[in-house]
């Protein structure tokens, strides 16, 4: 059965942090809920756990490639080529260093923009359940859960004092 | 914990930072709907003369032709390109750098600095007529690279494609790299202004925000997007500089040999870039009524870092004179004369003295560094001064003809002892326009990207407000700032 979210709006930030701890005690698995705010906090302000991802290889699988592409490049066009300049060797690593220090940057870049796309989880059709008053400073705990959890997923929230809470698809 | 500003508080007043959210919120997004007549005439003036500059170009190029052999005539075109790079494309390197060493009062110029971005598309397409007009690397095309026949490049094995499009290769990649930052940047504001505005601004900022929602993730995702980015972005822009400057000037001037030549372009272009987002700055504190979040900690913070810039550039200049100076050769000796001391003296001469005496002495009083108008001066100083640099080495680079000769010191003498090819060439009527055009160009452009983009980053002034506030300490108030890691 498809889950349901539960968005509890808080006008204090240790107020949501506290809805977080309830519904660790609740069993609520800290995967199925999130906070929203509309600034980023310090890390680990709410007690959320570590949120991982892995942008970093995407540059590095993209230098890889550019510097691959780079080095035969340079050093295939200069034996198919091979002219002798200023009496420096055919295959000679400054000249061949300007390439591939292009190459791998392109490479790079190009790899960081899709692994922005990938991990933004773009494209994203829908906004999901949000409120506007998260712009203005309020703190939003977005919960994912079963439907016969709602209501008492609800109550956590409340208990914690949420000023109001949503309902709607995650 | 710093001393309140007292002196400073009467003459600039702090920043506020006793604001909600809310009121940061809803006071940018006013901010950002409603613009002034003021603004829509600097838009038009910048448009007008963006569109005489585009005119003075197409004029130029149906007379003279666009190639090679016409390349002479492109000299202050040129010039402005250069101009461009060193200012708005280096600019957003202010943002990245101090988001890195997580200075809070980088945040009110943040954005601005990566708004410039936007002023790269001008750069790639300003970029196309002078990869038209360089002349290629084998000159004679007889396929052998032979010194005194064919040009001295970087390009020295000449893989495919150089130098042509590894240079647009290069520009594309660092304006690709801006503008995926600035989307990266300004995703949660356009998700914001998306929530808080109507119609069609509220489509468009929606569709641009691709759902962003403010989760801790979103946030840890995008902090290292940031970074990455910043990084790349860094890394591939004092390369762009590098080819630039090699490729446009150094090479097209035989016998010119310098080592820290580029380095130096690159030095300029952050001392220009940090010029210009002070001006940005104290235009958006005294016009764009910003002056509730702008103290004058910006300016003082950012006018020592002016200062440090500027006394390395004074060094990196010298170490450049000295060792043609000192060296004699004869070739030296005419580099010398022509960029510096006969053919572009007066250009050289303005280029020293608002790029390094200027600001100098300006900046080396606390009490000047410590206020809105000294840094605002000085950055305007330094910003005059790296055009003027740009004039001295791009205009005689591209003035000269005989591009595959060993050295400028073999051309042959005719005017007053000086080779025809050396003499100073003034600007003309249209060359005035391009040059001006290409700024208002830039100014145009950033002025539009205003209106889809705020120019302060609201998140990162709320975020800012989280761990910044005055405290009663003894008889003093005194600012307390918190760091999050």
């Amino acid at each position: 059965m498809a889950k349901t979210g539960v968005l509890g709006l808080y006008s204090d930030a240790n107020y949501a942090a506290e809805a977080g701890d309830g519904l660790q005690r609740m069993g609520i698995s800290d995967n199925d809920y999130d906070f929203l705010t509309g600034a980023p906090y310090p890390e680990g302000a709410f007690g959320e756990k570590e949120s991982s991802h892995r942008l970093y290889v995407f540059p590095f699988v993209g230098a890889l490639c550019g510097l691959t592409a780079g080095i035969l490049l340079t050093s295939m066009t200069q034996m198919a080529y091979p002219l002798v300049t200023g009496g420096k060797p055919i295959l000679s690593l400054p000249p061949m260093a300007i390439v591939t220090y292009e190459g791998t940057m392109l490479g790079a870049i190009l790899f960081t923009v899709l692994g922005i796309i990938f991990e933004s989880r773009l494209p994203r059709p829908s906004l999901g359940l949000y409120d506007d008053r998260i712009t203005e400073g309020y703190v939003g705990v977005l919960v994912e859960c079963e439907p016969e959890e709602v209501d008492r997923v609800e109550q956590v929230l409340t208990q914690a004092g949420a000023e109001d809470i949503k309902r709607g698809k995650v | 914990m710093a001393r309140h500003p007292h002196e400073a508080a009467e003459r600039t007043g702090p920043p506020e930072v006793h604001l909600s959210d809310r009121e940061v919120m809803q006071d940018l997004a006013e901010k950002y709907d409603a613009a002034c007549p003021k603004f829509w005439l600097a838009v038009a003036v910048a448009g007008g003369l963006f569109a005489l500059g585009v005119l003075a170009f197409v004029i130029r190029a149906l007379d003279v032709g666009l190639s090679d052999s016409s390349r002479n005539e492109y000299g202050y075109y040129a010039a402005a390109f250069a101009f461009l790079i060193v200012t708005a494309t280096t600019a957003p390197l202010a943002a990245i750098a101090f988001r890195w060493t997580k200075n809070h009062w980088r945040r009110p110029f943040s954005r601005a600095a990566e708004l410039f971005s936007l002023v790269g598309i001008l750069a790639v397409l300003a970029f196309i007529p002078m990869l038209i007009v360089l002349p290629g690397i084998d000159l004679n095309g007889d396929g052998v690279l032979e010194l005194g026949k064919d040009r001295r490049t970087i390009w020295f094995s000449a893989p495919i494609g150089a130098p042509i499009w590894w240079d647009m290769a290069g520009l594309i990649g660092v304006v690709v790299c801006g503008l995926a930052l600035l989307w990266v940047s300004a995703r949660p504001d356009m998700a914001q202004i998306a929530q808080v505005s109507n119609g069609l601004r509220a489509r468009v900022m929606g569709r641009l925000a691709c759902g962003w929602q403010g989760t801790v993730r979103d946030w840890n995702v995008q902090k290292g997007q940031m970074a990455i980015l910043g990084a790349f972005y860094f890394m591939l822009l004092v390369w762009v500089h590098t080819l630039i400057s090699l490729d446009f000037a150094l090479s097209l001037i035989p016998g010119w040999r310098d080592s820290i030549f580029a380095a130096h372009h690159v030095l300029t272009g952050i001392q220009a870039s940090a010029g210009l987002l002070i001006v940005v700055l104290f235009l958006m504190k005294k016009v764009g009524g910003y002056d509730r979040y702008i103290g004058v900690d910006p300016f003082w913070s950012f006018a020592k870092v002016l200062l440090g810039v500027t006394l390395l550039w004074g060094y990196f200049w010298f170490s450049e004179f000295m060792t043609f100076w000192y060296g004699r050769d004869e070739t030296e000796q005419t580099v010398i004369k022509l960029l510096m001391v006969e053919s572009y003296r007066t250009a050289f001469l303005l280029n020293l003295f608002f790029s390094f005496f200027i600001p100098f002495v300006l900046l080396l009083w606390n009490g000047v560094r410590k206020s809105v108008l000294g840094p605002t001066v000085a950055g305007a100083s330094v910003i005059i001064g790296a055009f003027f640099m740009m004039v001295r080495l791009y205009v005689p680079a591209f003035n000269i003809k005989d591009v595959g000769a060993e050295s400028i010191a073999e051309f042959e003498a005719a005017h007053g002892g000086t080779a025809a090819q050396l003499l100073p060439v003034l600007p003309g009527p249209l060359d005035v326009l391009m040059v001006v055009g290409m700024m208002a160009g830039a100014a145009f452009i950033f002025l539009l990207g205003t209106r889809l983009i705020p120019i302060m980053s609201a998140w990162e002034m709320k975020e800012g407000l989280m761990y910044v506030l005055y405290r009663p300490f003894m008889k003093g108030k005194y600012l307390v700032l918190g760091k999050p890691e």
